[in-house]
């Protein structure tokens, strides 16, 4: 059955990439990149909790087979990507190069299933290469912005550096070529090598995958790329690509590398590049003025709060707590499958934005009022669950995240506790920043009486942003079920049942409930009756007639629709709270009649300095700009120097094949 | 800052206790001149060519040869100047609101006013605490002086349970100083809208009762008549705090009116 | 016309003519037109040669109703221009900002209204429209139009800030909102009534309008007074100087939160207030004076110099404890820099002048009353914030209350009004130093001895030219603290 389903998964996304380049069935393309996505979804639900047997592929590598297989971890992680990417299929892109975007997508989802699934690093490599080309294609086949190229290319270079990364790190462990290429062995082989190596490896997997999911310096290409796509296309990148670059990672950390004094190490690394990477995406996140932008700083944000609940588990194996490492990653688990699914849904909500006012700018223009109450279930939902608010599936996540890190008490080095506690505080702050974050995605992006040029959203995205919404919620109040389905998993990685131990009856707690205990299984019931009580003190009040008048301003009626509160003046005070890191400038050019008296003209610019574009990218930029003008004199253009060069490799080779 | 608590301290208490006791600060404040008609001379029109605002008019009669309207009287007191008769005297009348437009016009009195129980105007929830929302409709800022006058600790309007606040959303009481110009008027229709009912209207000087000498031209009006329905005028230029204050009591009902048909009842006492 | 020097000038003259006052060290005093009985439009400008030099008059007759705009060479004509146009209907060739002033956007008078041919007690027709302000572009700036009617007991105006969260990046008043079109009220008035309807152009300058007008009549009919008078008109006007300075500091403490001293400042304004009923029987010093002195005589009652004096000793004290709390100094220091350029371009007047470095006071420079034969010393700072503001006017309280005591100790005995008889065709020009600033009266009396136009200058008019020169790039927290250093009257501007 399984296999089957796998069979149907591939072949409609191939089927739609044919369609698109050979002819102009748009529709039926987008169709079947959503009943692959479909399909996909059915086949982790009729494999979970057990995984996937292995399916032998008629490829080989170097002479062994090409073997697929979906561990749990993997399905879990991607039937929530997948999940959030079927509406977006369905819905397709609102920007005019409909048949680049619908290529680009297949081509993500496909390397984004072989990342999942491939079992030998050649294969990896490939599925990852054609994952990275996917977003290319998909951001610049979709033609949203001018411009793009340029964007794109600043991704694709640093994605880059991160499967160069990659690359050095499977030669390291020994999967390539030498000993085979099967990940199977890679625990052993690693193991054999010295810790200096072993950390390194570390290290690399975590540039590796880390150029994919944002941890510093990398995130800077997030705004720059989803700002040239359009929604759905951030949809797919912070949903399913993301969720399949942390499950790489994830295995790197849970399943290959086990010596305990390098996990210390870099599980300590993991944390603090996780925090630092939150604290700095969220922070840009909020001084952001475009939905796509802010949203991917966002998912950036959330990326480096999995990977400090991915360091803890580090950590915590490191120093023996086995079970608290299984909650680690469970809680990690969590936390990429709300996100994926909130921020997919805030994504098509910005699409709908799109299509309501001509452009992705978080300004009041009223939208909420102009679309159906499914919108704005989706939207608020979403919005509360990434800026963690009670009951919503983000929350869940957020709680276990600091449940986990208060319990480094329990671990025995003094530096582990530290680093824990440290990483609580700064959590703490990407948590306030998000949630302020968000409050301004909703209510500067939604609400406001706007002006009337604002269309209505279309129902199509009104429906995929409150399903989507819906699917928040229902995880959240269905943990104490969901969690059932990584029971599995935790037994193959930790050897323990520790997803079966987070929850009590239907309340949720980090292993033991004396430490502290949540429910948004109740709350979801309690909350609503509440409101009953406050509904019983109205009826028996007195009613009085009602009078409508209009908004009091001072007594002239407002002009035009700048009273509003915009973006900037939003997240203004921070701003200047944290000029230090934003360093922001403000231009205000003035144009004048006659004198400098009389103010004919003003005009208004502003801009934050990103923090690694000048200290990281530029210097880096005019290196190999200065190498490439040295190296340069190699194109000289005379024959004679080339034969003379020939000469020389050839001279080499000989030397060197005698040694 | 303790240095301004201590300063406060020692200062003790400037607030005067009227109309409890006797001092309204009005030691000397001229009023409205009071008109004597038996003093009045046939044919002399003096005092009809030197006011300004209009308050004086011919009355063809032989017993009462003016018509006095003290809604339009500014008290500058140039009628008591120019008199040869002595038939406008100056006086300290300066509590002069009035539920009736009709009571500021100088009529013969037949007989007392009656001390009859009239239908209350306010509900009892508001005779001790009030909120008033006051608007200039174009006023020359001699009103708003006397109205700020209200929060300084002599008269510290609070002590009688009379508060300003900044929004007609909770306000009881419109209070309007200014002649309504034609800039003015659609805001000051806005306050009104935008007051939840129940409210009250107060004309505050003599601008606000009929326009003073500031009525019409091309651009001011004659004040809230026909504008807004008023329930307490108090006429006066400007009307000092104490009037004012009398003038808030007695919306209340906390105070008697003290005019009728344009004369000070002497009989009553506070 | 007497006390001011006369020029005619043609049209093309004007400019070269405002040229050269400037690079002379001259100043423009303000502008204003009238109808002669000739016939056309004549537009006067009052100007002054020097520092304490006589006032020199620029007389320009037009007939094709336009101008050149001089507002280009000294920015302050820019106000007086736009009012000429909206009230008289000429234009102004070059005028950098030809748009409505004293009118708001969407009043369409049949005829300009000080044209004699306007028909009396006719209201313009008036259908609002958005108020006129410079292209603000950039998609995040927010926009707040505070008004017409705003918190607490404050006179109507609308001010409209462009704005991102703090920082200021523009402001513009939008005053007008009371104009009651008082000047045309005094037309076809005798002169002795025109003092009534002056004392009630701007309430708390009730005495200095008052005394102003009544020096204009006075110079317009080479009337005299007598030395009483000129003593007790002296001392009324230092009066209310103090009663306004203590309103200011009063308010002031307010906006700074000290709120002890708010009640100080309003209690001791509240004392000056009391005693003047006391002097005159009236709060404001109304119903006092007329042309050729006052219409009665003050009652200088026993008591009144001690009660003086323990009032100078109470503001003394009030002044020092004020200038010794931190909290309030930290928020007038630095705010609201009024550099002397912009004060003297603008045409900045009274303690806003004066605390930006421009030495200049009426009371000193052309002595009016009596205070040629008193000892009158005049602050001055020159850092031009809003502490220096307050400096000056702290400064200014002492030495009133000082002249004041000097005044008390020998008040001229005898008569306190002379006859004053109407001259035809009389013009004259009257002046006051208000606790504003430079209030001047200009008045044109017609063939039959009555008044047929009288314009005023009033400083608030002036100052809140300047004001907002104050506020683009500051911030909201001290936008209140800023307005209130100024101690602005908006009745006063917009008469």
């Amino acid at each position: 059955m399984s296999d089957v389903l796998l069979l149907i998964t591939f072949s409609c996304w191939a089927l739609a990439c044919l369609l698109v380049l050979c002819s102009s069935a748009l529709k039926l393309a987008r169709l079947l990149l959503a009943a692959g996505a479909l399909a996909g979804v059915m086949l982790a639900f009729f494999t979970l909790p057990g995984g996937m047997l292995p399916v032998q592929l008629s490829m080989n590598v170097g002479g062994s087979p090409v073997i697929f297989a979906l561990s749990p971890s993997a399905l879990w992680l991607m039937v929530f990507g997948l999940a959030a990417a079927l509406p977006a299929c369905w819905l397709g892109t609102p920007g005019e190069g409909k048949r680049g975007w619908i290529a680009g997508a297949a081509l993500s989802l496909l390397g984004a299933l072989g990342v999942f699934g491939f079992q030998d690093s050649i294969a990896f490599l490939i599925a990852w290469e054609v994952m990275s080309l996917g977003g290319a294609v998909m951001i610049l086949g979709g033609r949203n912005a001018h411009g793009g190229g340029r964007r794109v290319l600043f991704m694709l270079s640093l994605l880059e550096v991160g499967s160069v990364a990659l690359l050095f790190a499977f030669l390291l462990m020994g999967t390539l070529g030498i000993d085979g290429f099967n990940f199977q062995d890679s625990a052993v082989s690693i193991a054999a090598l010295a810790p200096w190596l072993q950390a390194l490896v570390g290290v690399l997997l975590l540039i590796g995958f880390g150029a994919k999911l944002g941890i510093l310096p990398f995130y800077e290409w997030f705004p720059a790329a989803y700002g040239a796509g359009s929604g759905v296309s951030g949809n797919l990148m912070s949903g399913v690509i993301l969720n399949a670059a942390f499950f790489g990672l994830s295995r790197g950390f849970t399943q290959w590398l086990s010596d305990t004094s390098v996990l210390f190490g870099l599980g300590i690394l993991l944390i603090a590049a996780g925090v630092v990477s939150a604290i700095l995406a969220a922070l840009y996140a909020f001084q952001e003025e475009d939905w796509r932008e802010l949203l991917s700083l966002s998912t950036a944000e959330n990326a480096g709060i999995a990977v400090t609940a991915l360091g803890a588990a580090a950590l915590f194996r490191a120093q023996g707590q086995v079970e608290l490492a299984g909650l680690a990653w469970v809680v990690a688990m969590l936390q990429l499958a709300a996100h994926a699914l909130a921020k997919g849904g805030l994504f098509i909500a910005a699409d709908g934005v799109f299509n309501a006012t001509g452009s992705y700018l978080i300004a009041q223009r009223g939208l909420l009022r102009r679309s159906s109450w499914l919108f704005g279930i989706g939207a608020v939902f979403a919005g509360m669950s990434l800026a963690a608010m009670p009951p919503q599936a983000g929350f869940v996540s957020e709680w276990y995240i600091f449940q986990t890190l208060f319990q480094g008490f329990h671990l025995s080095s003094l530096a582990g506790r530290l680093v824990m506690a440290l990483a609580g505080a700064g959590l703490a702050l990407t948590a306030a920043i998000s949630f302020a974050t968000f409050v301004k995605v909703l209510g500067v992006g939604l609400l406001g009486q706007g002006d009337s040029q604002a269309k209505m959203i279309p129902w199509r995205i009104s429906f995929a942003t409150g399903i989507l919404g819906m699917a928040v919620l229902a995880l959240a109040v269905g943990m104490p079920w969901w969690l059932q389905t990584l029971d599995t998993a935790s037994i193959q990685l930790f050897g323990m049942h520790v997803a079966s131990a987070m929850h009590d009856g239907l309340i949720l707690v980090p292993l033991t409930s004396s430490f502290a205990f949540i429910s948004p299984t109740m709350l979801v019931i309690v909350c609503p009756s509440l409101a009953l009580l406050a509904i019983a003190l109205l009826i028996p009040a007195k009613r009085f007639g009602v009078r409508r008048a209009a908004v009091w301003f001072g007594g002239l009626p407002r002009e035009n629709h700048r009273v509003a509160t915009t973006s900037l003046t939003f997240s203004n005070a921070m701003r200047t709270f944290y000029s230090f890191i934003y360093r922001p400038t403000l231009d205000v050019e003035h144009e004048h009649v006659s004198q400098k008296y009389f103010l004919k003209r003003l005009q208004f610019n502003y801009r934050v300095a990103p923090i690694f574009g000048a200290l990281l990218f530029l210097p880096i930029t005019r290196l190999i700009n200065h190498a490439a003008e040295r190296l340069r004199a190699l194109q000289s253009g005379n024959l004679n120097f080339y034969l003379a060069l020939i000469g020389m490799i050839l001279v080499l080779i000989f030397i060197l094949g005698s040694l | 800052m303790p240095m301004w608590t201590l300063l406060g301290l020692t200062r003790g208490t400037a607030t005067t206790d009227w109309p409890l006791g006797q001092d309204d600060g009005q030691k000397n404040t001229l009023g409205m001149p009071r008109y004597h008609p038996d003093k009045c001379e046939a044919g002399c029109k003096e005092c009809i060519a030197v006011c300004l605002p209009g308050a004086l008019t011919s009355a063809h009669s032989d017993e009462v040869r003016l018509h006095v309207d003290y809604g339009r009287c500014i008290a500058c007191q140039m009628c008591v100047e120019v008199c040869p008769a002595g038939a406008m005297q100056t006086s300290n009348d300066w509590a002069f609101a009035v539920h009736e437009r009709e009571d500021l016009r100088w009529k013969q009195a037949l007989q007392s006013p009656e001390a009859g129980n009239l239908k209350s105007r306010v509900e009892g929830a508001f005779k001790s605490s009030l909120h008033i929302r006051h608007v200039d409709a174009g006023s020359c800022n001699g009103c708003e002086s006397e109205l700020q006058a209200l929060n300084n600790p002599f008269y510290n309007l609070h002590r009688l349970g009379i508060f300003l606040t900044p929004s007609p959303r909770f306000a009881d009481v419109l209070l309007v100083t200014g002649t309504v110009t034609y800039a003015m008027h659609d805001a000051l229709l806005a306050t009104y809208e935008a007051m939840p009912e129940p409210k009250w209207v107060m004309a505050m000087g003599t601008c606000a009762v009929s326009g003073g000498i500031a009525k019409g031209g091309y651009s001011s009006g004659s004040g809230l008549e026909g504008v807004l329905p008023v329930d307490v005028y108090l006429p006066g230029c400007s009307p000092n705090p104490a009037a004012i204050i009398h003038a808030l009591l007695m919306l209340l009902e906390r105070a008697p009116q003290r005019v009728h048909d344009g004369q000070m009842d002497m009989s009553r006492h506070e | 016309m007497n006390g001011a020097l006369e020029i005619r000038l043609g049209p093309a003259d004007l400019q070269s003519a405002c040229e050269a006052l400037l690079r002379d060290g001259g100043r423009m005093q303000m502008a204003w037109a009238w109808y002669p009985s000739l016939g056309g439009i004549e537009v006067c400008y009052l100007t002054t040669q020097g520092v304490r030099q006589q006032f020199a008059l620029w007389r320009c007759n037009t007939t094709d109703q336009t101008l050149p705009s001089l507002a280009g060479i000294t920015p302050l004509l820019g106000w007086y221009e736009r009012e000429i146009t909206d009230l008289f209907g000429v234009r102004f060739d070059g005028q950098p900002e030809p748009y409505p002033l004293v009118l708001q956007e969407g009043a369409r008078p049949i005829l300009s209204p000080l044209n004699p041919a306007y028909p009396v007690d006719t209201a313009m027709p008036f259908k609002r429209q958005p108020a006129r302000i410079p292209q603000v572009l950039g998609d995040d700036i927010q926009e707040l139009p505070f008004g017409p009617v705003r918190a607490d007991v404050v006179e109507s105006a609308q001010f409209l800030f462009f704005y991102l969260g703090e920082h200021i990046l523009h402001y513009q008043p939008r005053l007008f909102f009371k104009h009651r079109g008082m000047e045309k009220r005094f037309e076809g008035l005798e002169p002795a009534l025109g003092v009534i309807l002056a004392e009630r152009v701007s309430g708390i300058g009730s005495f200095a309008h008052a005394l102003a007008y009544c020096q204009a009549v006075e110079s317009a009919c080479d009337c005299t007074i007598p030395p009483r008078a000129a003593w007790l008109r002296t001392l009324c006007a230092e009066l209310e100087r103090i009663y306004n300075h203590l309103h200011y500091f009063g308010h002031l403490a307010d906006t700074t939160t000290l709120k002890v001293a708010s009640a100080e400042g309003k209690l001791l304004e509240e004392r000056v207030k009391q005693i003047s009923a006391r002097l005159c029987s009236n709060r404001f010093l109304r119903n006092l004076l007329q042309p050729g002195g006052l219409r009665h005589d003050l009652n200088i009652y026993t008591g009144l110099s001690e009660e003086l004096q323990k009032l100078q000793r109470e503001i003394n004290r009030y002044l020092g404890q004020l200038s010794r709390t931190s909290s309030y100094l930290d928020r007038l220091i630095d705010t609201g820099m009024l550099s002397r350029q912009v004060a003297f371009d603008q045409g900045a007047t009274g303690p806003v002048e004066r605390a930006s470095g421009l030495d200049r006071d009426l009371r000193r420079d052309h002595a009016y009353a009596a205070y040629a034969a008193v000892k009158l010393e005049v602050s001055l700072r020159d850092k031009g914030d809003a502490n220096a503001r307050a400096e000056v006017r702290a400064e200014e309280i002492r030495v009133s209350t000082d002249l004041i005591a000097q005044l008390l100790t020998d008040i001229p005995a005898g008569a306190y009004c002379n006859p004053c008889v109407t001259k035809p065709n009389g013009e004259g020009i009257g002046w006051c130093e208000s606790p504003r600033g430079a209030l001047y009266y200009a008045v044109h009396l017609d063939g039959s001895g009555k008044l047929q136009r009288v314009k005023i200058k009033s400083p608030s008019f002036s100052n809140w030219r300047v004001f907002p020169y104050t506020v683009h790039g500051s911030n909201m927290m001290d936008y209140a603290i800023n307005e209130a250093s100024f101690g602005l009257s908006i009745a006063g501007c917009d008469r």
